[in-house]
């Protein structure tokens, strides 16, 4: 717990850990060395004086962190996260507002903003961070947030809070996440648009690359869809690629709210054209994100949010992943943290799937369809998932026209990669004319799709 | 006593005429040259006094001015240098007027008296009215492609001097061997090419049709070869187009091929380090053609497209529009024919594997900054955009040869003849209006099309594109008046989206 986002022995190779807040954990024992040296080892919460009280979760912890501050604290004036209506008289500011104020200085990773919770009240923090007295061990940082605190008047910033619709929950807060209270690495604080009670219900993750394929992207789109259906809320994080897919495909089911850990601030959408999906996801579930307002999506950000997927979700499936991508991150902080990695199979050709056929390898349970994650989190008794039973495109269940037999053909040489129109050509040795009259006839029925010049078979959805 | 002998300098591909005035006077010695000459041409007094001494002709100890008229026009090079020598041996009466009567003079002088090459010969004979034209003995071959004037030649200024007076007779100039014949190597075969069907068709359609050709691959894939291919397809030049591409050699100083007329289309391959002014031209004082002039009626190859400057790119989509280019300077403006076939080669992405989704090693950021080079104007203009691959092991080592550049060429002639006879040279020129006379679509293609456009697939100028394109596949098929549904697949199938357009952040 003293080194970056450490998690896993891979973990540290990431791009962001250098610059991120690995740096901020320049001494973070220190702070919490005061009374009970709180985060002196891995699972600091349970080693801590109020240690014994971790039962009802949220609520325990945050007496836990007032009764070790200063002493006469008002705790729990106002709900946690809750958005008091109207003007707010001086003073009556609620703790999330000093936590968000803290969240903002710079050099405050989440570390050193749940050492400083654990051991005070976020207003009583405040004071003291704002007297040079954040730090005990390194002046050099308490200097910084001194001075940084000094240009922060946390009413106009609560204000903006209150007026841009952002909640704030707080490490230690009635209304913290139960799965993020008993963490390892629990958030200091998460700002979120949209309702924090859709956390409650079955969670599952669905990650991947930003750089996915057309049949990735469908497969998390149908994960996506399907889960939602069944009630299970989807957890991803709203990128590019696989995230955005599989979001899409629960917002499009309808059924369980979907939830999004981003890895920039809640009012700075990324990317730009992910826009329209970060609107419509805050208003049909829950948007979270660690970064204060307005933080840019710095690389070192997203292994972070990352491990706030983990902890959230119940299963991680993993739909498609470079052999170095991003979802190793989700993928070390779930088993960390226990919980079950799923793995979408792919075509051990495919780039984008060498990840997850590493996995899979590895002993990782196949996600075949969302079936197969129902039975994984006991919600069905499928012995082994739906796809097992009958082949995955039955002619009863597709409803587009069945191609030609020259369409056929050429559906036959394009198979299940990404093929060229040459690559097509050579392998069905037709003539490129052909090949093409063919292709558009199956572009138009909906059997294959192109981009950038590549031609891909579209599976039944 | 004054001398006017007829000559010309260089402005663009254009000569023009100049009357070299010689005034030699009694008074203090000395030389003065007038006339707007840049510093090239002002240094002629030296040159042309040592090459007088050294041919044993006399330097007047007089009062000398030369003028260079019309005086607005700024004279570049050493090709005055003969003209003022002869303007001088004229004035001091070395030479009788009637010696040089009808006669224009073009060429640089040695210090030793040798005549010397200039370039843009071709222009400048061609822009001069005189009967006879006198020229440096190299060339000869360039002055004679001009046609209407008798050309004279000399190796040195004594001997040119001996001859004009009449003591000997003029050097029998060596016949030129026909245009055409002998040109040096023949152009790599298509024969070359193991593979690569789609490759081969693209360039195929892009000879016939004048489509200009994006290839886009991994290294290795053949992209370069494939395009130093397309020169070879296409007809060879003739009659006035054989003229305008060897005027612009000429006046680029590139040297002439045997013949002296340009009839193998130019193919231009600048490296992606040239500046906007090496590609568009004027970047000397007699503003030099660019590298799309220099391709104009052939192929301009643009090898590693993203890896030049966007504004050097963006500067080709006017040219591209219209066929000629205007460089304005502060001193001139001049229009340069510039109508070539654009064939450009690109990597889909910095590490060349990103081609299908996911396959790409490149951070996002990087790629986009990549693909940002291309704009959308600028890719929008190529209408056929062709993804390439490697070729597979087994043709590359054991393959059967590919059709022959001669046979495919046949057709590219044939497809050419029937675009004549639609009224324009190719089908890339076909107004949109004549498309539903001259290409109407069998139901099968039109509905292809209408879906493509319905789903957004296709634009209202896409859409043109794809029917001239598919009237060139028609008529390489030997198909009749109609355009029919394959035709039309091809073409779409050859315009993919092979860079994304939509680089958003």
């Amino acid at each position: 717990m003293s080194t970056g986002t450490g998690n896993g022995p891979g973990a540290v190779a990431a791009e962001a850990v250098a610059a991120g807040p690995g740096s901020v954990a320049a001494g973070p024992g220190s702070v919490a060395a005061g009374p009970g040296s709180v985060a002196a080892g891995p699972g600091s919460v349970a080693a801590g004086p109020g240690a014994v009280s971790a039962g009802p979760g949220a609520v325990s912890a945050g007496e836990v962190a007032v009764s070790a501050g200063t002493g006469p604290v008002a705790a729990g004036a106002l709900p946690a996260g809750a958005l008091p209506a109207g003007a707010l008289p001086a003073g009556a500011l609620p703790q999330e507002a000093f936590v968000a104020a803290l969240a903002g200085l710079p050099a405050m990773g989440h570390r050193q903003l749940v050492a400083l919770l654990r051991r005070w009240a976020a207003e009583a923090a405040w004071r003291r961070v704002s007297e040079g007295r954040g730090h005990d061990d390194d002046a050099a940082l308490a200097e910084l947030w001194r001075r940084a605190a000094a240009s922060v008047d946390v009413h106009q910033l609560w204000r903006h809070h209150v007026d841009g619709g952002v909640g704030v929950l707080a490490f230690g807060r009635p209304g913290y996440p139960t799965a993020l209270a008993d963490d390892h690495q629990p958030p200091g604080v998460l700002f979120h648009r949209g309702d924090p009670a859709v956390l409650d219900g079955r969670r599952v993750g669905i990650v991947g690359t930003r750089r996915c394929t057309r049949y990735g992207r469908d497969m998390a789109h149908e994960l996506g869809r399907d889960l939602a259906a069944a009630g299970v809320r989807v957890v991803s994080g709203l990128a590019a690629g696989i995230d955005g897919a599989a979001h899409a495909g629960a917002l499009a089911a309808g059924g369980a709210p979907p939830i999004a850990v981003v890895g920039s601030g809640v009012d700075v959408v990324y990317p730009r054209r992910n826009a329209r999906l970060w609107a419509d996801v805050a208003a049909a579930g829950l948007l979270l994100s660690e970064a204060p307002l307005g933080a840019a999506p710095e690389a070192w950000r997203f292994p972070v949010r990352n491990r706030v997927i983990a902890a959230l979700s119940e299963v991680v499936v993993v739909v498609e992943s470079h052999a170095r991508g991003g979802s190793r991150y989700t993928v070390e902080a779930a088993a960390d943290r226990s919980r079950t990695v799923m793995a979408v199979p792919g075509s051990v050709r495919s780039p984008a799937s060498a990840y997850t056929n590493a996995l899979l390898a590895d002993g990782c349970p196949p996600a075949r369809d969302a079936t197969d994650v129902l039975v994984a989190l006991g919600l069905s008794t499928a012995s082994s998932g739906a796809s097992a039973a009958a082949p995955p495109a039955t002619a009863a269940t597709d409803r587009r026209p069945p191609p030609g037999p020259a369409d056929a053909l050429v559906l036959d040489a394009l198979g299940w990669e990404p093929a060229s129109l040459e690559g097509v050509v050579l392998r069905s040795g037709l003539a490129p004319a052909q090949v093409m009259v063919a292709l558009a006839h199956l572009e138009r029925d909906g059997w294959a799709t192109s981009r950038h010049g590549w031609w891909e078979q579209v599976g039944n959805a | 006593m004054i001398a006017i002998i007829p000559s010309a300098t260089l402005l663009g591909v254009e000569g023009r005429r100049v009357a070299v005035e010689v005034h030699v006077s009694s008074g203090l010695p000395g030389f003065t040259l007038v006339g707007h000459p840049d510093p090239v041409c002002r240094e002629a007094r030296d040159r042309v006094r040592a090459a007088l001494l050294s041919s044993g002709l006399t330097w007047p100890t007089k009062r000398v001015t030369v003028n260079l008229a019309p005086g607005m026009l700024r004279k570049v090079g050493p090709g005055l240098d003969l003209p003022i020598a002869i303007g001088l041996l004229v004035a001091t009466g070395e030479l009788g007027p009637e010696a040089v009567a009808g006669c224009a003079f073009v060429g640089e002088l040695g210090l030793d008296g040798s005549l010397r090459r200039v370039p843009g010969v071709v222009p400048m004979v061609g822009a001069l009215q005189a009967r006879v034209v006198v020229v440096p003995v190299d060339c000869v071959a360039e002055a004679a492609v001009v046609g209407r004037v008798r050309v004279r030649s000399a190796g040195r200024l004594a001997e040119l001097v001996s001859c004009l007076r009449g003591d000997s007779p003029w050097p029998e100039a060596p016949s030129p061997p026909p245009p055409g014949a002998g040109s040096a190597v023949p152009g790599p075969d298509l024969a070359d090419v193991r593979g690569q069907p789609v490759g081969r068709a693209a360039l195929e359609i892009s000879a016939a049709g004048g489509h200009h050709l994006l290839l886009s691959g991994p290294p290795g894939s053949g992209k370069t070869m494939l395009a130093r291919r397309l020169p070879g397809l296409l007809p060879p030049l003739a009659g006035d187009d054989a003229l305008v591409a060897t005027t612009i050699r000429s006046a680029a100083g590139e040297p002439l091929p045997p013949g002296g007329l340009v009839v193998e289309p130019p193919f231009r391959a600048p490296h992606h380090g040239a500046s906007a002014v090496a590609l568009i031209g004027g970047g000397t004082a007699w503003m030099r053609p660019g590298e799309i002039s220099q391709a104009h009626l052939g192929v301009l190859f643009l090898d590693e497209m993203a890896e030049f400057p966007r504004m050097v790119l963006d500067a080709l989509r006017q040219p591209l529009e219209e066929g000629v280019v205007r460089v304005s300077r502060a001193k001139a403006c001049v229009s340069f024919p510039a109508r070539f076939l654009l064939v450009g080669a690109t990597n889909p992405c910095p590490c060349g594997e990103g081609g299908p989704d996911g396959a790409c090693r490149c951070p996002e950021a990087v790629r986009q900054r990549y693909h940002r080079r291309l704009s959308g104007p600028l890719l929008d203009r190529f209408d056929l955009r062709v993804v390439v691959s490697r070729p597979d092991v087994a043709d590359l080592l054991g393959g059967v040869p590919g059709e022959s550049t001669a046979s495919v060429a046949a057709r590219v002639a044939a497809a050419r003849d029937r675009a004549r006879s639609r009224g324009v040279s190719c089908n890339a020129e076909l107004p949109a209006t004549a498309l539903d006379e001259v290409a109407p679509l069998t139901p099968a293609a039109l509905a292809i099309l209408e879906h493509r456009l319905r789903v957004g697939a296709l634009s209202g100028r896409g859409l043109h594109r794809v029917r001239r394109v598919a009237r060139t596949i028609a008529d390489l098929a030997g198909a009749g008046d109609v355009v029919d549904e394959d035709h039309v697949c091809l073409a779409l199938g050859l315009r993919a989206e092979v860079v994304p357009t939509e680089a958003a952040a």
